[in-house]
């Protein structure tokens, strides 16, 4: 047996047992951290729990509400005394459905939710006011212990005037009271100034074979018989 | 017989081989593409100017960085427009001190090798100058200095090249209309390189170098396949020993005074066998043969004017009348065509007048004529376009004309034929001469535009138009005086 098949029989069984790994992982995809900012579950009968059990392929994990490729649907973090929402809180920018109540929390947070395009409903403390302000949400309430924060409006229809955005730059919702300039339909580049795609196989197959052709014509007809100085 | 050989016999086109035709072509062709580089250049500045500033959109809406700011080469499009114009100077100086070197550098090696090279190579930095530093997103100004530097003078290459070799195929008899035909090759290059660059500039403007590039290399490579530098490399007799020929068997009648100009005096067996490589002229030499400095110094006024037509007119257009600028830019191509036309007829009256000097100097004092009807152009743009294509007739016609046709009579006088190779050296002196005057112009219409206002403008332009007739009127004097002694002995001989 060559030296070399002891140590090769191992690394085999190493890449097999990563490929395992790498299959179970794929199957129950990492938890993300801002599902366990703060120690406990969704409690029973929360916003919550209630919009996460609408559906069964959804699954509670945590303080999340997870849909089958794990991308975060709800989140519920309500009672966690923060502060603030911390750097893993954009980790939750798919959820639908958001829960904060009964934390002290601080400062605007207009702009913790860019990117949150899918948030209907938000729970907010008493005294804090909803994100992008009254007007980026469909219907705002206030309780004695919360508010909410429901259906997020989309910005760029409303305001009504087209010229928001640059030449070939569409404006999209970007979060509640959020709006961004992306490419138009078809547009890609620096500043969206690009349209389409150059097919340079083409191109450089006419060119090509167009100066080959030319070439030998005129080889043949001009040059042949020129003496070579 | 006052009327030579041109209709007489019908000798001009029927004496044109096929391999006449081709090299018209390949001449007039990749002049053209080495024009369309620099005319897409020209056209893709807004897109360039956009590429290298970030947004100055003021919304509300949020611009994402990376789409919208990322690149600070400048901080707003004026500051790259005005870089953009810098460059443009920058490329006419160089390309301006290239005309000087690659004229001579023409004369001493292959025709053929120095025009094929150039045009490749300048496609190369082309290539490199607006689509290699876009791909890699490396934007730095001195690059961008140093390529338009490099691309000025590897594009200077063209012009010489391409006039000595049309030279070296077409007679003096018939020069002056084959000439005026083909130096509408800048026109045509202006037209194909406007084309092209608005078919691809959608995918970006990078494309549209990469095109004119490419083209540019494929035309380089034809050329250098297909090119006959001269009649004597297919075992073809000169085009003087032709034409001395048939002038010695049809005109018989000739006083001595007479062979001063048109007439090429008897010359040695030496241009039989010319495939013997020849000595190539000093520029020295170059510049002390006869009418090279007047006429340099008179292309150096007229291509100031005309270059300043060619690179402000749009402006002036949108400026001065508000027209929008894509209907300007069109508008434009007037000039172009008055120049065509106005270099080929006045070449063809030069021919029969076998004297090319009166017909300038006739045709620059109606220039001043109608610039002055130019300046004072009602706002209504077909008769702006009239006016325009009048200005372009008297002011483009005698351009071309020194350019090409004047400065191959100058590179294939009497005085070095059959013993040197003046032709690529001449043609440069006149046109490095002519592209100083129109970079300094373009220098000093922008300063006079700005200080004084339009009307100045064209007032330099009456100025510089009177110094190109000033600097010829030696020759016209003589010329015509030419003129008149023939007619005289033509009456007696009667």
């Amino acid at each position: 047996m060559a030296p070399g098949g002891l140590p090769r029989l191992a690394g085999l069984a190493r890449w097999a047992a990563a490929l395992l790994l790498a299959l179970g992982v794929a199957r129950a995809p990492a938890l993300p951290e801002v599902c366990v900012r703060c120690p406990g579950s969704v409690r029973r009968w929360s916003r919550v729990a209630l919009f996460c059990e609408r559906t069964p392929a959804r699954s509670l994990r945590a303080r999340c509400c997870l849909d089958p490729e794990g991308a975060v649907l709800g989140l519920d973090l309500q009672n966690c005394s923060l502060k603030d929402l911390g750097p893993d809180f954009p980790q939750a920018h798919t959820a639908v459905i958001i829960d904060l109540q009964a934390n002290p929390l601080q400062g605007d947070l207009a702009s913790t939710f860019r990117g949150f395009t899918q948030l209907q409903t938000l729970v907010l403390p008493q005294d804090v006011r909803c994100p992008g302000g009254i007007n980026a949400w469909d219907t705002v309430t206030s309780y004695t212990d919360n508010q909410i924060c429901q259906g997020q409006r989309n910005l760029c229809n409303t305001t009504g005037h087209l010229e928001m955005c640059p030449e070939n730059g569409v404006c999209v919702p970007d979060g509640p009271g959020l709006m961004q300039c992306v490419c138009a339909d078809g547009f890609h580049g620096y500043k969206c100034m690009r349209q389409g795609w150059f097919s340079l196989l083409t191109f450089f197959g006419i060119l090509g074979s167009t100066t080959l052709s030319v070439s030998v014509l005129l080889w043949g007809t001009q040059r042949r018989k020129a003496e070579t100085s | 017989m006052a009327w030579p050989n041109i209709f007489g016999r019908g000798t001009l086109f029927s004496r044109f081989s096929h391999h006449h035709v081709v090299v018209f072509l390949l001449t007039f062709f990749s002049y053209s593409l080495l024009h369309a580089s620099r005319k897409t250049f020209s056209n893709v500045k807004v897109s360039i100017s956009e590429q290298w500033t970030p947004s100055a959109f003021n919304t509300s809406v949020e611009l994402p960085v990376e789409i919208w700011s990322s690149n600070h080469l400048f901080p707003s499009a004026e500051d790259a427009t005005l870089f953009l114009g810098t460059l443009d100077t920058i490329f006419l100086f160089s390309y301006a001190v290239g005309l000087f070197i690659s004229g001579i550098v023409g004369d001493r090696l292959n025709l053929r090798w120095v025009l094929s090279f150039g045009m490749c190579s300048s496609a190369l930095v082309v290539f490199v100058f607006g689509t290699l530093t876009e791909w890699l997103h490396f934007y730095n100004q001195w690059l961008y200095c140093c390529l338009w530097i490099v691309n000025g003078l590897l594009q200077s290459t063209g012009w010489p090249c391409v006039v000595a070799i049309m030279g070296n195929w077409f007679g003096k008899a018939g020069r002056g209309v084959v000439f005026g035909l083909w130096s509408a090759c800048a026109s045509v290059g202006n037209i194909l390189g406007a084309c092209l660059a608005s078919s691809v500039l959608q995918y970006g403007y990078e494309y549209a170098f990469l095109v004119t590039a490419s083209v540019q290399f494929a035309g380089g490579i034809v050329i250098f396949f297909g090119l006959l530098v001269s009649p004597e490399e297919i075992g073809l007799s000169s085009i003087e020993a032709e034409a001395n020929f048939e002038e010695d068997s049809h005109r018989p009648l000739i006083n001595g005074a007479e062979n001063e100009d048109d007439y090429e005096p008897n010359y040695s067996v030496q241009e039989d066998s010319a495939v013997t490589q020849v000595k190539a002229i000093s520029f020295y030499q170059a510049c002390c043969l006869p009418g090279v400095i007047p006429y340099s110094l008179a292309y150096a006024c007229l291509k100031l004017v005309n270059y300043s037509f060619f690179f402000w007119l749009p402006f002036y257009l949108s400026n001065n009348f508000g027209w929008k600028e894509a209907e300007a830019d069109k508008l434009s191509i007037w000039y172009d065509v008055g120049g065509i036309i106005g270099g080929t007829l006045q070449g063809f009256i030069s021919d029969i007048l076998q004297k090319r000097a009166p017909v300038l100097a006739l045709s620059l004092l109606l220039a001043v004529g109608s610039l002055i009807g130019y300046s004072r152009s009602p706002d209504d743009k077909s008769i702006n376009a009239l006016l325009m294509t009048v200005t372009g007739f008297f002011i483009g016609g005698p351009s071309n004309m020194i350019s090409s046709a004047i400065s191959a009579d100058l590179g294939r006088q009497e005085l070095i034929q059959g013993s040197s190779e003046a032709l690529a050296t001449v043609t440069g002196i006149v046109d490095g001469t002519g592209s100083i005057g129109a970079a300094v112009g373009q220098y000093l219409v922008s300063l006079i535009r700005d200080k004084l206002g339009w009307m100045w403008v064209f007032y330099f332009f009456i100025l510089m138009t009177s110094c190109t007739i000033l600097f010829i009127s030696p020759l016209i004097v003589r010329e015509i005086f030419y003129l008149v002694r023939r007619r005289q002995t033509h009456i007696l001989s009667e």
